[in-house]
């Protein structure tokens, strides 16, 4: 495929050239940008980001959406914080435990969706809640501090640029990229997404891959959840509330078809990286943090945006 | 009252729709557009009603030159369109969605009263009684259409466009609709009727209108004294080639899926028949006879009640729909090739596969790009799949290709039983005799087919045996003789003697 064709194709070329651009005007505009620290500042901000992206890319592609991908993500974080502060079992054992809790959390989600037979968007809207008030009961907003050196270890070390914490997120998108294209289950969740009638009739079992798809889901955000603690290095309640817009934003961004069946893992990790780019240019030109949010919504809606106009473009041209 | 286009052009990105093309509409007249799928019917409708804008051409409403920017603009110079598309809001009432722009108001509130006495009129124009407060999902499919038409004639249209209003109607609501567009044309409302239906445009229309490759073959020609191959040959460029004939009959010593007094959720009533290897059995019914819903009840949706159904001579209890592919083997073409045959989003290779996923992949559940073309390569081939390549994505093929990928993963699959439902819906004539020929040729290598059609002629000229559904009952079984007179009377006589039973 020639370089141009490439670029025309493929959605997240044009974020991709964001990235680019944005890359080349931070470094000008602001050298502490270029620094180690602040590329591993940046690299592990996005560990988090990208993994509740995935969470949510994961729903887009069976076709339905997880709202309770931070409330899952932040009982997560203080389980793991309790485990190990708590009752001091050790980081693996704990972060372990506080994984399956998630994806069994992702399997209830699924399973209530498949049972009542209501979108998974109203399940996900009623655990989502169920998740924070089960988190702040227990904790009573209060944080857990006192977790294990090596934890804590782990979210602060680095090689050179490269957080160590990036290693999970590095292997998930692996697991995923391979999960999605190349296996059974993985062309059912997406052939779901993309027409569940003709899914069916084909001999997929819709509603287990509707489970599946939220089991994954609910794994993934777990994942996130564990993390952000080792980032933070410590488990606050509040871990988790303010993914909801970002979990959307970085797979619609990077191409996801809103209406399932459709998704894209490099796209997805480019427009994590810009939304990183973004938030670490925010801090760099000390710009205030809420315009962030503001920036992501347009964001949002110009990716939507420029996917509308290609889609009409196609069918005009048939 | 005439309206005229004139050596109207038109290009989209990649492709010239339109090339020069013309039509003339005179009020008082039902004028045929003809032409297969992709001839540019579609194309030059939009132009009309001013959703698109030719690149070149006049369009001319009694010598006036008219340009639209909007179908708004189309509708206020008097023409409306009813398209084959439902464009009414099912939960809103019937006055509602005749009026739907323009509601009368009383001090800023909806006047219902007025509403309703207004929309009365206007039902009334097309003989439709029922009550201007009924929601629309309440109607039946043919209700909906007079209620369209009532629409469109309620904005004082003088040039009327139906887009293949019959596709979804049983013969007898077609004539009702037949009726009521000739008395339209006495009222002296200038009619473009665009119709596939051979039949229908011989006996309806006064003038015929064809097109093939964005060109006009065919131009307001006078219908009278015109046969089908006159039409077909406008159409396709040649006259029409026969069907290839089956090569060997069905193996009647061996039954291969049975049903015996087969009762079910949906409403079927001791529904007994056997298909056998290498039959066509038909099964004939009006749209709502419960042809779809008898085929889903032998896939495993939906309940049995009492009855049971029989594969190779066992009874079996069809548990999912996957269940009866992968261990019954029995596949199904639905009738709803966009919405339950094929993911329009997703590539040739994929839609073909789906059905062998579990068998083609490699250890831990791992699929190969390669492993799918493999196994789609050389159907698309047998298939004649048109595409540049199989990564093309279904949604980008044309109706008959998107077909023939539907039926496609049924011979990857390689099962025993097909149910193919209404196959060649909206295709066209070319793709609509290749699939004919494929079924033929699928029955003659041993595969049992139960074959659900409406189309009469289709029905005739493939099965074997027919069985005549109405309201969810078997009501006649007989063999074929393949003559289009005595079965077609044998059917009509058997729904006719059942309504008639149940008026009387």
């Amino acid at each position: 495929m020639k370089p141009v064709t490439f670029l025309l194709r493929e959605q997240w070329s044009g974020i991709l050239l964001a990235v680019v651009l944005g890359i080349v005007a931070l470094s000008i505009a602001n050298p502490t940008f270029n620094t180690e620290f602040n590329w591993f500042v940046l690299l592990r901000s996005i560990c988090v980001v990208a993994l509740a992206a995935f969470s949510q890319m994961i729903m887009l592609g069976v076709g339905q959406m997880n709202l309770s991908v931070g409330a899952l993500g932040g009982l997560v974080a203080i389980l793991v914080g309790g485990l190990m502060d708590a009752w001091g079992v050790p980081a693996i054992p704990a972060a372990s435990i506080a994984v399956l809790v998630g994806g069994g959390a992702g399997l209830l989600n699924g399973w209530l969706t498949v049972r009542t037979g209501i979108n998974g968007f109203v399940v996900t809207l009623a655990t989502a809640s169920a998740f924070t008030g089960i988190n702040l009961g227990l904790t009573r907003a209060v944080p857990f501090y006192h977790l294990p050196a090596d934890f804590v270890a782990f979210g602060n070390g680095r090689i050179g640029a490269f957080p160590l914490l990036m290693i999970v997120p590095i292997i998930v998108t692996a697991l995923l990229a391979i999960f999605l294209n190349r296996t059974v289950k993985g062309r059912h969740l997406l052939a779901v997404g993309g027409n569940s009638n003709a899914a069916e009739l084909s001999g997929i079992s819709v509603s287990r891959t509707i489970m599946l798809a939220h089991c994954l889901s609910g794994l993934i955000a777990a994942i996130a959840g564990v993390l952000a603690v080792a980032q933070l290095g410590s488990a606050q309640p509040t871990i988790g509330s303010d993914w909801l817009i970002i979990s959307f934003a970085a797979p619609i961004i990077g191409g996801a078809s809103l209406s399932g069946g459709s998704v894209s893992i490099t796209g997805t990790v480019v427009a994590v990286v810009l939304i990183g780019l973004i938030q670490n240019a925010m801090v760099l030109l000390a710009v205030d943090p809420y315009w962030v949010t503001f920036l992501l919504g347009s964001l949002i809606l110009a990716a939507v945006w420029i996917n509308r106009i290609r889609t009409v473009r196609m069918e005009r041209a048939q | 009252m005439s309206l005229a286009l004139q050596s109207i052009t038109k290009s989209f990105p990649g492709v010239r729709a339109l090339n020069d093309a013309s039509l003339t509409l005179v009020g008082g007249e039902i004028h045929a557009l003809m032409g297969e799928n992709g001839a540019g019917k579609s194309t030059l409708i939009k132009i009309i009603t001013g959703v698109h804008r030719a690149d070149s051409g006049t369009l001319k409403l009694e010598d006036r030159d008219l340009v639209f920017s909007s179908p708004r603009d189309a509708i206020a110079a008097g023409i409306a369109v009813v398209h084959q598309e439902r464009n009414l809001i099912p939960h809103f009432s019937v006055a509602e969605n005749i009026l739907l722009e323009r509601l009368p108001t009383r001090n800023g509130l909806v006047d219902f009263a007025r509403a309703h006495s207004e929309t009365r009129q206007h039902l009334a124009k097309v003989g439709l009684n029922i009550d201007p407060a009924t929601e629309v999902r309440r109607l039946s499919v043919a209700q909906m259409q007079m209620v369209e038409i009532a629409k469109a004639l309620s904005h004082r249209a003088s040039v009327l466009l139906l887009d293949e209003p019959t596709a979804s109607l049983t013969e007898a609501e077609a004539e009702t609709l037949f009726r009521l567009v000739r008395q339209l044309r006495e009222a002296g409302t200038a009619i473009l009727f665009v119709s596939h239906k051979l039949e229908e445009v011989l006996s309806l229309c006064d003038r015929v209108t064809v097109l093939r490759d964005g060109e006009t073959t065919l131009m307001a020609a006078p219908v009278v004294g015109m046969t089908r191959g006159n039409l077909i040959e406008a159409m396709i460029g040649r006259s029409e080639r026969p069907v290839v004939p089956r090569k060997r009959g069905p193996q009647l010593d061996q039954p291969r899926l049975q049903t015996q007094a087969l009762t079910t959720s949906y409403g079927h009533k001791a529904v007994d028949f056997t298909l056998h290897r290498g039959e066509i059995l038909g099964l004939y019914g009006l749209v709502g006879a419960g042809r779809t819903e008898l085929a889903r009840a032998l896939l495993g949706q939906g309940k049995i009640r009492s009855g049971q159904v029989l594969v190779d001579g066992a009874a079996v209890r069809v548990r999912s729909v996957r269940d009866a592919i992968k261990r019954l083997r029995i596949g199904y073409v639905s009738e709803d090739r966009k919405y339950e045959g094929v993911i329009l989003d997703h590539p040739i290779r994929s839609n073909i596969a789906i059905t062998v996923w579990d068998s083609i992949a490699r250890t831990l559940g791992l699929l190969t790009r390669n492993d799918e073309i493999a196994l789609a390569a050389p159907l698309a081939v047998r298939l004649e799949i048109r595409a540049p390549n199989l990564e093309q994505r279904v949604g980008n093929l044309s109706g008959g290709n998107q077909q023939k990928v539907s039926l496609a993963k049924w011979l990857a699959a390689d099962v025993d039983i097909l149910i193919i439902d209404e196959p060649t819906v909206g295709i066209d004539i070319k793709a609509k005799s290749y699939i004919h020929e494929l079924i033929n040729e699928l029955a003659d290598r041993g595969m049992a087919i139960l074959l659900i059609s409406s189309d009469m002629p289709e029905m005739v000229a493939m099965a074997d045996r027919i069985l005549v559904m109405h309201e969810f009952a078997l009501i006649d079984e007989f063999v074929n003789d393949r003559r289009y007179e005595t079965a077609s009377t044998r059917i009509m006589d058997a729904i006719h003697s059942v309504t008639a039973g149940s008026v009387g």
